[in-house]
């Protein structure tokens, strides 16, 4: 009985019919029902013409029912909700939802590509390479609007308003898919105990089983079946379900990656703003059984790509699971047994069938089925050619002649079509036999195999079980149902075994009502002199394989990427096999020989927002904070990110910009009081008798001497010879010493002392431990800060000789126990105070406050930076690049060649290379003009003139404003820069087109003696 | 740190601990059916990095004499000692938490009682802080975070395991029925780790539990 249009009162129907649902589509209301997708409601409301084709806009309609289909690409919801290219047929329908085309333009009524499809005979495999090769020039033109006539849908343009996240499982077993197989594996196994997840990428676990209601297992109908082994697993606790989630991947180690669709199947009204849209599970299981399924391959005929033209699983699963019939007269054509429950069900149904089979003898028990419901069976015979436009009128049906020139039909010579008969239909579905969905089982390096038995590529039950993996149902090749679900519980078995579990003995009846089947054809195209299309979704057709093999390509990998067969957001799954077996005749080749293209993740495609889940906005990477963080806020610092953490970068105050508020920054330090948050530099305290050697051998410089109460600075280096880290170590007591590293590097340089000490000087009795986040430092800085320090400090003797540069001393700050070091990067008086992270905030506001009358300035690592610089204090990471030597840098007092002991790197500084005088060294650079500031990073060379070639002798590394001196300085590697310091040849600083005059000074612009830090 | 100690009855109230900033004591109720997962700083601890090497005697016997049991040694494990918790973090590395007011105490007598024993003694009080979490939702919101199977985290083991792009050390806490687990990390990466546990606690509820 009708309900409206194609729409039948089906009584295993999974829509229901109470509860309409109003959508658009391509801009046009219409009306479906709950349990409907975008495809079976469209296909319900008549609507044949859904996409134009990539190549030629030719007309296109539905054409599967699941992840295969390769036409009907939709633009799902608009704004920042909006998706491309989701295939109608995997979107579930919801009320209000406003579905897009993402093909056809201007519309789908008329394509404007359509026109040149009128000659797509001119325009075969290959036509874009070997069309616009010539001239080269106009490449760019050419790519421009070509680019305008590719691809399918639009990009968001908006951020996306919904969120996504990732959640991490372990199973004993992972079941993928929830078809007959699935359920009966996964069933079995969680009988077991064992800890069971089962996936399926549809609304309702079921398969095919739900496109078959009239099948019976058991002596139950497949649904009553179905929905009891759910039931029972629903009762387990060790089972966990997921319906509408997608195994996408299938990695090392059996994780397998899959998505989960959590909102996009509710009308907005209903979905919630806390909850994800989707969500990634990353599964990791001791065991996995792939019950993947299998697509149907149509069979290729002329004009196969009229809309109307299906599979004939589709066909019956709109029918049977949606109520939805294609049309009023269908003609079905197969090559095997399993298209024929679907012409009983059709028939029984209402609907007018016309069979064609492509074999002469077919299965009697079958044949006799159809005949008592009075259907005309057409053997040895194919379609020819289809009839219609914009949607099947009808067919010429030709006897497929043994005799035909099947070789060179295969080189692309056009065949006789004989016998030809008319048929009107208004839907055509065609069955080739099935493809087995082996993508998982592939994706870590698994390869399917020919079965000429199935007629398929397949994979093994048991092939794989050395890697956990086992495979059951259709993915096998074993495509009746009986025997699938025999073969399954074997298998499931077998994997039980293995996990030293059982399924207790519980008898399951898996008999079926099936009616044995016959040989199916080997066979993928019928004889036509029309356009046989392979791929839809690339406008791929029998013609353009056929010629790719003409002019030699002979590799499956190369015809697939010279006609783009199985590209596209369908991956093949509808077309590869075609592909690969009509390669193979045109190649006088076996399908094995030929073989397969690789299957690679994702299986279907996945969302970004998926991917990124959590890792996205403020939880995207790791933001480190020190103690002081929210003094900073409050001062409305702005940041950088080194090693992740969030520095303050410079103060601004009233409008400033960075410069302004850069050079204030500085002036306060030189001149008067500043402060800057050091928490950030790497910590490592180190204790035990050897820690003295220890340090001798991984710094360059000498430790031996260092008394306790003592600071000095180490530059440690790597193997080669070259500079990896610096900073300034302490001495506490002879056995104990605090190490601090650079921001960025600290996790690095505690490896690195673990290695050595672990591996090659377990001898040396040290433990190292990281207190990096334990202290928090602030560096109190300027010819002012003895004053502040002293107002907070009463313990610690501050004057000039009891306290000298480069000592430390404990005492109380604020009350707060604190180690004061005084140190400097700024060549200011200075104290870096160091505090329990806990009291950090604290200390710091008190000292904030002291200073307050001294106008007691924080500053940011900008001016951090420009201090240092002034000093020619360098930064390991900007000064050095991992090919920097201490003799580079003129640091050789920072070396001690004489130790006893060698150190790391030593060797190396020996080499002839890092030996030699003319390396490129760190020097000062001038420009003439001291406004200039040069750009970091620009070239230095000999001369203003920059015609090519040109001899490059450095780079600038550093370069800023100093307020202090009231000019630009820089700081550079020149090529034996050292020797060059301070004589009058200037070379020249290229960057931005423009070469600049700079003098080679040395790298110390301020207080070269040391006075001011020595007071 | 020093001989100098704080007197912290006088200054407690200066002390800020890592989640500070989120002001979860004002927002703390008591656990209840309304939402699926709980957690709260457990704020101010005292976290003392342990190393020496435990083939040694002088140095097991040192530490049991001030710990009041052996150090444990199976990897992974964790025990309970009057002064708190010991958890194994490697071979030769072990982390004491504790109650501020006995953190001085127990740094000293292990120092003393180290002395001249290849050792170390470091306080990282400042450098740590623990998070509980529970409620009947907290492994879902765990395994949004972590790659760790929780189910073998059993009672009495403590693993160092990811934690968004970040890491934990992670053990389970009995509170009776419900299981609880609690979470140790480190300071500059607690913002970044209670931002993420509260994203992934969203879509089940989310609560400040009192403690």
């Amino acid at each position: 009985m009708r309900i409206n249009n194609l729409r039948i009162e089906h009584k295993h129907s999974r829509v229901d019919t109470t509860k309409p649902l109003n959508f658009t589509f391509d801009g046009k209301p219409y009306i479906g029902y709950q349990g409907d997708t975008l495809a079976s409601a469209l296909l319900a409301n008549n609507v044949k013409v859904m996409a134009r084709s990539f190549k030629y806009g030719r007309p296109r309609g539905i054409v599967g029912a699941w992840a295969e289909e390769p036409n009907c690409l939709v633009q799902i919801d608009v704004g920042a909700k909006t998706t491309p290219d989701l295939k109608a047929t995997q979107v579930e329908l919801y009320e209000g939802l406003v579905a897009g085309r993402t093909s056809g333009w201007p519309s789908l009524t008329f394509d404007l590509k359509s026109v040149g499809g009128h000659f797509s005979r001119f325009m075969p495999a290959g036509f874009y390479y070997k069309t616009f090769k010539w001239p080269a020039k106009f490449w760019p033109m050419y790519e421009h609007i070509i680019r305008q006539a590719a691809g399918y849908g639009t990009s968001p343009i908006v951020a996306d308003s919904e969120t996504y996240d990732h959640k991490h499982h372990h199973a004993d077993v992972l079941v993928v898919g929830g078809g007959a197989a699935g359920l009966l594996a996964a069933q079995l196994a969680g009988r077991s105990g064992a800890s069971v997840i089962l996936l399926d990428d549809q609304s309702e676990m079921g398969g095919y089983l739900l496109s078959t209601p009239n099948t019976t297992i058991g002596g139950k109908s497949a649904i009553e079946w179905r929905d009891s082994v759910i039931a029972e697993l629903k009762s387990l606790p060790n089972v966990s379900l997921f319906t509408r989630t997608t195994a996408f991947g299938l990695h090392d180690m059996n994780m397998i990656q899959a998505v989960e669709l959590l909102q996009d199947h509710l009308p907005h009204s209903a979905r919630q703003a806390k909850q994800r849209r989707e969500r990634m599970h990353r599964i990791r299981a001791t065991k996995v059984v792939l019950a993947t399924g299998a697509f149907e391959r149509p069979l290729v005929f002329g004009n196969n790509d009229v809309p109307g033209v299906m599979t004939v699983s589709a066909l019956t699963t709109y029918f049977n699971r949606y109520g939805v019939a294609c049309g009023n007269h269908a003609l079905i054509l197969t090559s095997n047994d399993g298209a024929y429950q679907a012409v009983v069900d059709l028939a029984a149904g209402g609907i007018k069938v016309t069979l064609a089979d492509v074999r002469d003898n077919i299965n009697p028990a079958w044949e006799a089925r159809l005949e008592a419901l009075g259907i005309t069976i057409y053997t040895g015979f194919g379609i020819s050619e289809v009839l219609g436009s914009t949607a099947v009128t009808g067919a010429r049906l030709s006897k497929l002649n043994p005799n035909d020139p099947k070789e060179a039909i295969a080189q692309g010579v056009k065949p006789r079509v004989i016998n030809q008969i008319a048929i009107e239909c208004d839907v055509i579905a065609s069955s080739g036999g099935l493809s087995p969905t082996v993508h998982l089982f592939c994706h870590d390096g698994g390869r399917p195999t020919w079965s000429d038995e199935s007629l398929a590529f397949v994979v093994s039950a048991n092939g794989r079980t050395n890697a956990g993996i086992y495979c059951v149902g259709a993915v096998t090749g074993v495509f009746g149902l009986q025997a699938g679900l025999e073969k399954t519980a074997e298998t499931t078995q077998e994997m039980l075994s293995s996990l030293g579990k059982n399924s207790k003995n519980q008898a399951v009846n898996l008999t079926t009502d099936e009616i044995a089947p016959s040989p199916a054809q080997a066979i993928f195209h019928i004889p036509t002199d029309k356009k046989a299309f392979v791929d839809f979704q690339n406008d791929v057709a029998v013609t353009d394989i056929q010629l790719a093999v003409r002019e030699n390509f002979k590799s499956i990998e190369h015809i697939k990427r010279y006609t783009a067969l199985g590209f596209g957001t369908d991956q093949g799954k509808l077309s590869n096999v075609n592909g690969f077996a009509i390669a193979a005749e045109a190649l006088g080749k076996s399908i094995p020989e030929v073989g397969t293209t690789t299957y690679r993740p994702a299986y279907t495609p996945v969302s970004f927002g998926a991917l990124a889940g959590a890792h996205v906005r403020e939880t995207f990477e790791p933001r480190r904070y020190s103690a002081m963080q929210s003094a900073h806020e409050k001062r409305n610092a702005e940041y950088e990110t080194v090693g992740n953490w969030m520095r303050p970068w410079y103060f601004p105050k009233n409008g400033e910009d960075m410069h302004a508020a850069v050079n204030r920054e500085c002036l306060a330090a030189r001149n008067g009081v500043a402060m800057l948050d050091a928490s950030t530099l790497g910590k490592i305290d180190i204790q035990g008798k050897d820690v003295r050697e220890f340090l001798n051998r991984v710094y360059s410089n000498a430790w031996s001497q260092l008394a306790p109460g003592k600071c000095r600075y180490g530059l440690m280096l790597n193997e080669a010879g070259m500079v990896m880290d610096d900073g300034v170590t302490a001495c506490i007591t002879d056995t104990h010493f605090l190490m601090t590293t650079t921001t960025g590097g600290a996790a690095n340089v505690l490896n690195w002392l673990e290695k050595w000490h672990q591996t090659e000087w377990p001898e040396l009795e040290v433990y190292m431990t990281s207190v990096t986040d334990h202290w928090a430092t602030a560096a109190l800085v300027g010819p002012k800060s003895r004053e502040v320090l002293a107002k907070l400090c009463s313990d610690i003797d501050l004057s000039k000789d009891a306290f000298k540069f480069m000592d430390w001393r404990d005492g109380t700050v604020a009350g707060v126990p604190a180690r004061v070091c005084r140190i400097s990067f700024s060549g200011e008086l200075a104290y870096e105070i160091n505090v329990d992270a806990s009291y950090g905030n604290y200390v710091w506001q008190e000292l904030l406050s002291a200073g307050a009358e001294l106008d007691i300035t924080p500053y940011g690592t900008e001016t951090m930076h420009v201090l240092r610089a002034e000093k020619g204090f360098i930064i390991v990471g900007q000064e050095t690049d991992g090919s920097v030597t201490p003799l580079d840098l003129d640091m050789a007092w920072a070396v001690g060649m004489k130790k006893p002991y060698s150190f790391l790197g030593k060797r190396s500084l020996t080499r002839s290379d890092t030996a030699r005088s003319d390396r490129k060294q760190l020097v000062g650079l001038l420009t003439d003009d001291p406004t200039f500031v040069l750009k970091e990073g620009a070239q230095l060379i000999n001369s203003a003139n920059i015609t090519p070639p040109v001899h490059m002798l450095g780079h600038v590394t550093s370069s800023y404003y100093s307020a202090f001196l009231g000019r630009s300085i820089a700081m550079g590697f020149v090529i034996d820069g050292i020797k060059r310091r301070d004589n009058d040849n200037a070379i020249f600083a290229y960057a931005d087109g423009k070469a600049v005059a700079v003098k080679i000074v040395s790298s110390v612009f301020v207080d070269a003696e040391g006075a001011r830090h020595n007071v | 740190m020093s001989n100098l100690e704080l007197n912290l009855s006088q200054f407690s109230p200066v002390m800020q601990s890592p989640l500070y900033h989120f002001g979860l004591a004002a927002k703390q109720e008591p656990m209840n059916e309304g939402k699926g997962v709980w957690a709260n700083e457990i704020a101010l601890l005292s976290y003392i990095c342990l190393r020496g090497d435990s083939n040694n005697a002088a140095f097991t016997k040192a530490a049991k004499k001030i710990l009041g049991e052996t150090l444990p040694t199976l990897p992974c494990s964790l025990i309970g000692t009057p002064w708190g918790n010991i958890y194994w973090f490697s071979p030769d590395e072990w982390l004491i938490v504790c109650p501020r007011e006995k953190r001085a105490e127990l740094q000293h007598a292990l120092q003393a009682v180290l002395v001249g024993v290849h050792s170390q003694v470091v306080d990282n009080s400042g450098g740590y802080t623990s998070i509980i979490l529970q409620g009947k939702h907290a492994d879902n919101v765990l395994q949004h975070c972590t790659v760790y199977n929780l189910h073998s985290l059993t009672e009495n083991k403590v693993v160092g395991t990811t934690f968004g792009k970040s890491s934990v050390f992670l053990h389970r806490r009995n509170d009776g029925q419900n299981s609880a687990y609690v979470l140790i990390f480190r300071r500059s990466f607690a913002d970044y780790i209670w931002r993420y546990l509260e994203r992934a606690a969203t879509p089940y509820g989310f609560g400040i539990s009192t403690l």
